[in-house]
């Protein structure tokens, strides 16, 4: 007598196909698509688009569907002495996220501790308000992945509405929220129900996983320890041979930092938000000149230390292990190496001090 | 759709007229501006001295300055609806098309942000205000307030300082707070800044806040200036007997939304726009040095 497992299906992956079919009917859809060999997340017109699969990830991450690398906060007319404002158009259609790996997730997650607390941004939370993530989870690690050693998991579900899991044949589907749950609504029809077995799934690939991954884990009360070896000589080392092209905040999941600056002409204009990054010289300097992180040193530092430090012990990590920055930094920098290796440094000075 | 209709676009500024201004010296000025909806005052009256506002020239860009002007009370501005002011350098892009804009025209403001000076804490102590240069108009508000609630706080100095007496802000202004009783003004300008007239004093800011000898008993010290006049102020503090928790200032960082989102005035896990400007120099102690 098989369990059934709780609002789980099993599908084949022609009814995959079959459901994302219907969703594309009254949803904006957005999942990887092959573009000159490298996959992107792309709207899609037909399911047949979608690269689905049970391994392999996007080279950018989802974020620029809530947080685009450039859109207008508001606009504004200013002739003859009068100005006006405007705000920007909302997109109105519901949004799928569909086949995003589970730590994209998660830094979508990130992306909502900044933007909805405190001073709600409202333009993010109308694009957030109508999406809704089916993650994918993964049945192989890519060469760069880390998210085992930084408290994430393959099977991870924060921040997914539904999650499909790689079986060996087909896909398992797991609705996680009511959100969820409306996008199965109706489309069930021949599916068939899990049951507790394939639930075992989800541990076999996360061990699976967590073997691939060869990582130390980083360890929570480490952020302790960077904080305290802020001053550390040990950053001068770590961050020689950054170029400060900011490839790794853009295409960071959890990187939120933005610039705002006015794009205009003589009679109109808007206030422009786009993509920013710590590892910017300019980030950071005044208008008097001074810069207070004037040198890479200190700039690589805030970028490690706002992932991995300055946060209460219950919250996760900024940093959601999904490793493009170490794969396509041009230096070879590798931001997991270097919170051990800075923790390491921070140690033996401190034992050093002591003697 | 829900949470975008709830809540107003942060970004959007307020119209503002410039009614008129003052310029400090050849390259500060102090604006006067009136809401161009007079209703829209309204949602400002609960700013405090310290906090501040992010300036929009529409085809430039937006700039932060502080809120210079006195604290919003009934009828202090005769029953005219209240006006902003703030001094700014001109420095950059956006400065520089500010200062070229004339009276009437308008521009955007948006705020008020950040935190505030505790002034109702200060009550019945004695008050030194130290403002290195265009550092004095983050501290000004708050010196109008205790200078007309004069009777609440104990003996007030003001030490103004500057590069060069050229530099100064403010002169026109401080005569008449001199004239209240308990007020006492200092100037300094720094070494090789005097002019053949100057009879005032001549010696960095902390040299000469230490000359004064003042007694630290009951005392409050509200400082802001550029990054190495508080670093050599703080030392002249600790010499003289000041304990971290008297002393307050205000951090200065790039800041861009005023909001605590766009991430670039964090100090460690402090966003200054939103956790600051002010704080003690106990609070900056227990902050990396990273500002």
């Amino acid at each position: 007598m098989k369990e059934r497992m709780d609002s789980s299906w099993k599908l084949t992956e022609t009814q995959l196909r079959e459901w994302l079919h219907g969703l594309l009917d009254a949803n904006t859809v957005v999942a990887p698509v092959e573009e000159d060999g490298v996959l992107l997340f792309r709207r899609i017109t037909s399911e047949d688009q979608a690269v689905i699969e049970s391994s392999g990830k996007t080279r950018w991450s989802p974020k620029e569907f809530l947080f685009p690398r450039s859109e207008a906060l508001y606009r504004y007319n200013f002739t003859g002495g009068t100005v006006q404002l405007d705000d920007p158009p909302v997109p109105e259609d519901h949004q799928i996220l569909f086949g995003v790996r589970s730590c994209d997730a998660a830094g979508l997650v990130r992306l909502d501790e900044i933007f909805l607390s405190g001073t709600k941004d409202p333009i993010y939370a109308a694009r957030r308000e109508s999406t809704t993530v089916v993650s994918t989870a993964c049945a192989a690690a890519d060469a760069e992945c880390f998210c085992t050693a930084v408290g994430g998991s393959p099977v991870g579900v924060e921040g997914s509405d539904l999650q499909l899991v790689p079986l060996d044949e087909g896909w398992l589907l797991r609705v996680l929220t009511d959100t969820g749950r409306d996008l199965v609504s109706g489309a069930t029809d021949g599916w068939t129900a899990a049951t507790a077995s394939d639930g075992k799934r989800l541990s076999e690939l996360e061990k699976k996983i967590s073997e691939q991954i060869e990582r130390s884990p980083v360890k929570r009360e480490w952020s302790k320890i960077l904080e305290e070896g802020f001053e550390s000589p040990a950053w001068d080392q770590l961050a020689q041979h950054c170029l400060g092209c900011g490839v790794c905040a853009y295409v960071c999941p959890s990187c939120s930092c933005f610039d705002m600056n006015h794009e205009a002409n003589a009679f109109s204009g808007e206030q422009c938000r786009s993509w920013d990054a710590c590892t910017f010289a300019l980030f950071t300097r005044h208008a008097s000149g001074h810069n207070p992180r004037a040198t890479k040193q200190e700039r690589y530092r805030q970028r490690v230390l706002h992932k991995f430090a300055f946060r209460e012990e219950d919250e996760p990590f900024r940093c959601v292990g999904c490793g493009r920055c170490v794969a396509l930094c041009p230096a070879g920098l590798d931001i997991a190496n270097a919170v051990v290796a800075a923790v390491e440094a921070i140690r033996e000075e401190g034992a050093d001090g002591a003697r | 759709m829900a949470l975008a209709e709830a809540s107003p676009n942060p970004y959007e500024p307020s119209l503002m007229r410039i009614h008129d201004y003052h310029d400090e010296t050849s390259d500060v000025r102090t604006l006067q501006l009136q809401f161009v909806d007079d209703g829209e005052a309204v949602g400002f009256a609960g700013w405090a001295p310290g906090q501040f506002g992010q300036f929009t020239v529409f085809g430039a860009g937006e700039s932060v300055f502080a809120l210079a002007n006195r604290p919003w009370r009934p009828n202090n501005n005769g029953g005219k609806p209240p006006l902003i002011e703030c001094t700014f350098r001109t420095v950059g892009k956006v400065t520089s098309a500010l200062r070229a804009m004339s009276k009437g025209q308008v521009i955007g403001f948006r705020g008020p942000y950040g935190n505030h000076f505790p002034i109702d804490d200060w009550k019945g102590k004695d008050l030194v205000f130290i403002g290195g240069g265009i550092g004095m108009a983050a501290l000004r508000s708050a010196m109008l307030d205790v200078i007309d609630r004069k009777s609440e706080f104990g003996e007030v100095v003001i030490l103004n300082g500057a590069r060069s007496v050229a530099d100064m802000v403010y002169t026109g202004e401080m005569p008449a707070w001199e004239q209240v009783e308990g007020v006492r003004v200092v100037r300094t300008v720094d070494p090789g800044g005097e002019t053949e007239d100057w009879d005032d004093k001549v010696g960095l800011l902390p040299n000469i806040f230490e000359e004064l000898g003042l007694d630290p008993e009951d005392r409050i010290v509200v400082a802001c200036g550029p990054p190495v006049m508080l670093h050599y102020l703080f030392l002249s503090l600790g010499k003289t007997g000041y304990s971290p928790n008297q002393v307050v200032t205000t951090l200065e960082n790039k800041m861009k939304c005023g909001i605590g989102h766009c991430g670039r005035c964090y100090v460690g896990p402090f966003s200054v726009c939103r956790d600051g400007p002010v704080v003690t120099w106990a609070e900056l102690n227990e902050l990396p040095k990273d500002y």
